[in-house]
């Protein structure tokens, strides 16, 4: 066989794979709502009305829809922070304390009265990437320098993060007036520019696009996005053939942190007036299941953020016409992570298209010798 | 302060916060011998928490209660394990959705047999007992150590001297020893690998249900949602610290337990609660990297190890 036609064969196996890979998640999601409707018709009193405000309540009125987008903005920014950690194949949830560490240093900056305009937002932003960089990037440090597992010392200094903040926000920055748990006002100069002349979509989603786009060149266009993806592929080919894996895994480590701590700023100066989250946000976690989604591609990002913001606005939806606990729709997540998660799942058939396609192609050039 | 510190009713409290770390602990310690990265015992903990708390009530039977929720516990376990060992799931995500699926699906368990959406405390559900040991009870000072703990804090100790039996001294043990140092070598002399990491699963799945059993019929009475705030990752820490050895990994657990004792007792003098509470992860952190840097030290003494 020629090299040609033998390349043309792979590139079929591949675009095969590519195939099956939509498949599964088209069939995670359907499964996932079958699920959410078998799960909505025993709690509920109109289960077709429930389940058609899961399906199209969102898209009801204009407010749902401002709704969406504004859910949409963190979830880039842990969303590929995660994606860039992960082609590291470092499993590092620090995304979750990176994005709580972001919004609590943006916190810091925002209550200071009296700096300019032009310079408030900045500063902000600066000190939520600072802060998240050294979230995120010390699992990686760790990993690098002390061997550590990457999930245990992320999973641990989350909640160092999450504890450190608190502690920042509930004693020197409280706000006694407030008359609840919460920081001082952030300062008037701090009000990040809307679009399209609504409130809640705001400057954070031209920065989340660009997050996305960051992202995406850096990981696949960039000498250091391919080093990256080789020391998630195959470490010990990285470091057989002279990579700084190292340096790479904590550069990615401290850029991913970056992103999801300007994720925080923008999220907490473009939502509230005060720091008000009491606990983690979830965000980071929303992250690991996005970059699933993904397969590691930021550029899929805003569908997969879309598409989680969506169902979010659904559960909303669902909570404000019905009983029903829009915790349900974490049912449906789990069940399209664990069916996308399971690389088992559909294995079986894609193989044997794949050997089918081989076949025919091997008795084509057969044919043709 | 300091005197509450060194009173009975502190030790009482270090226990509250360590039973289920200590129990979810053991169950950690199964997994990692096995070499699965599990993180859903948050998962197994609430559906474990919820199901001992319904079937509870519904029966007015401890035993069946305790049937019930390692039910839900197991029900976890083996999802996990399935995905993970049969169907190639990468362990984070299955923990991860799982995890998820813990905290939606009790809610939504709630809602459905109680109508509630934060608890279930309009159901009459049973507690573990007390247990005063006749004899030693009166018996002064000992006997305010050693008795008047709520059955699971025996049954957590107990669960230690069990795990370390099992995983030393048992056939089942040293398998689940051998699948998870080399799965190779354990299949080339006849051991079915997934099989005994399933099996392995399932025992943690069992003491994971434990834990999370304490937190709603001994901590608290009733169920509430995500009641197990973050113990299951605590546990791991745990068992991380204690490299994997049963009575260490208690040692850490209890450790943990009395941070977690002193940070609820912070808050109670209006102190900031926060530094305590964060003491257990960076004990853990400070631990990793000790040992990341003997072995690193190791390395550079015998480099051809």
């Amino acid at each position: 066989m020629s090299s040609l036609s033998k390349t043309k064969s792979i590139e079929k196996s591949r675009q095969i794979e590519q195939q099956f890979s939509v498949l599964r998640t088209a069939l995670a999601i359907l499964f996932s709502l079958i699920i959410a409707f078998i799960l909505i018709a025993t709690v509920s009193d109109n289960p077709v009305r429930d389940f058609v405000t899961l399906l199209i309540g969102p898209l009801k009125n204009t407010s749902r829809l401002t709704t969406i987008v504004s859910k949409c903005i963190p979830l880039l920014f842990t969303g590929t922070a995660i994606c860039l950690v992960n082609a590291a194949g470092q499993v590092n949830i620090a995304a979750e304390g990176a994005f709580f560490g972001g919004a609590v240093a943006a916190t810091m900056v925002a209550i200071v009265p009296g700096i300019p305009l032009g310079v408030h937002i900045p500063l902000c932003i600066l000190a939520g990437a600072a802060a998240g960089a050294i979230v995120m990037g010390l699992p990686g440090i760790l990993h690098v320098r002390y061997n550590v597992v990457t999930i245990v010392a992320a999973l641990m200094i989350n909640y160092v993060a999450l504890y450190l903040g608190l502690y920042i926000i509930l004693n020197p920055l409280r706000d006694p007036g407030a008359g609840f748990e919460a920081s001082f006002l952030f300062a008037e100069t701090t009000r990040l520019p809307v679009l399209f002349g609504n409130e809640r979509i705001h400057i954070g989603l031209v920065l989340g696009v660009l997050a996305v786009v960051a992202g995406d060149f850096l990981l696949y266009r960039t000498g250091f996005g391919l080093t990256a993806r080789t020391v998630g592929n195959n470490k010990k080919c990285a470091v057989y053939s002279g990579m700084p894996v190292g340096k790479t895994i904590i550069g990615i480590s401290l850029f991913a942190g970056c992103l999801a701590g300007i994720g925080g700023t923008v999220e907490t100066l473009g939502n509230y007036q005060r720091f008000v989250y009491g606990g983690f946000t979830n965000h980071g976690w929303d992250g690991v299941m996005l970059a699933v989604l993904c397969h590691n591609k930021p550029q899929y990002m805003p569908v997969a953020a879309l598409f989680l913001a969506y169902i979010r606005t659904s559960a909303d939806a669902l909570n404000f016409s019905s009983s029903i606990p829009p915790e349900i729709i974490s049912v449906i997540q789990a069940v399209i992570i664990l069916l996308i998660a399971a690389e088992r799942f559909l294995a079986g058939w894609e193989h044997k298209v794949i050997v089918r396609n081989s076949r025919k192609e091997l008795e084509v050039q057969g044919g043709v010798k | 302060m300091l005197q509450y510190i060194f009173s009975f009713e502190f030790l009482g409290a270090v226990l509250r916060m360590s039973t289920p770390l200590v129990l979810v602990g053991m169950a950690a310690v199964i997994g990692a011998k096995a070499n699965i990265l599990c993180i859903a015992y948050e998962g197994m903990m609430l559906f474990a928490a919820l199901g001992g708390v319904i079937g509870s009530a519904y029966t007015h039977n401890l035993v069946v209660g305790t049937l019930c929720g390692m039910a839900g516990g197991i029900f976890i376990a083996a999802l996990f394990a399935y995905f993970v060992l049969y169907l190639d799931a990468r362990p984070l995500l299955a923990g991860l959705a799982l995890n998820t699926l813990g905290s939606g699906g009790t809610v939504y368990m709630v809602f459905l047999l109680t109508g509630m959406k934060q608890n279930t405390s309009n159901l009459v559900s049973l507690k573990f007992p007390t247990v005063n040991i006749p004899g030693i009870q009166s018996i002064p000072f000992l006997g305010n150590v050693l008795s008047g703990h709520n059955l699971l804090a025996y049954v957590a100790f107990f669960s230690v001297l069990a795990v370390w039996f099992l995983i030393n001294k048992t056939r089942l043990g040293i398998r689940i020893q051998a699948v998870g140092k080399n799965p190779e070598a354990a299949a080339a002399v006849g051991i079915n690998v997934r099989r005994t990491k399933f099996i392995a699963m399932i025992l943690s799945g069992i003491l994971a249900s434990l834990g999370g059993m304490y937190m709603s019929m001994g901590y608290l009475p009733y169920f509430t949602t995500d009641m197990t705030a973050g113990r299951g990752f605590i546990a791991i820490a745990a068992q991380n610290l204690g490299l994997g050895n049963p009575i260490l990994t208690m040692m850490f657990a209890m450790i943990f337990g009395a941070a977690m004792a002193i940070g609820n007792m912070a808050q109670s003098y209006r102190l900031p609660s926060q530094f305590a509470s964060m003491v257990p992860y960076l004990l853990t952190l400070a631990g990793l990297i000790l040992m990341g840097i003997r072995t690193s030290a190791v390395q550079r003494k015998y480099p051809h190890l």
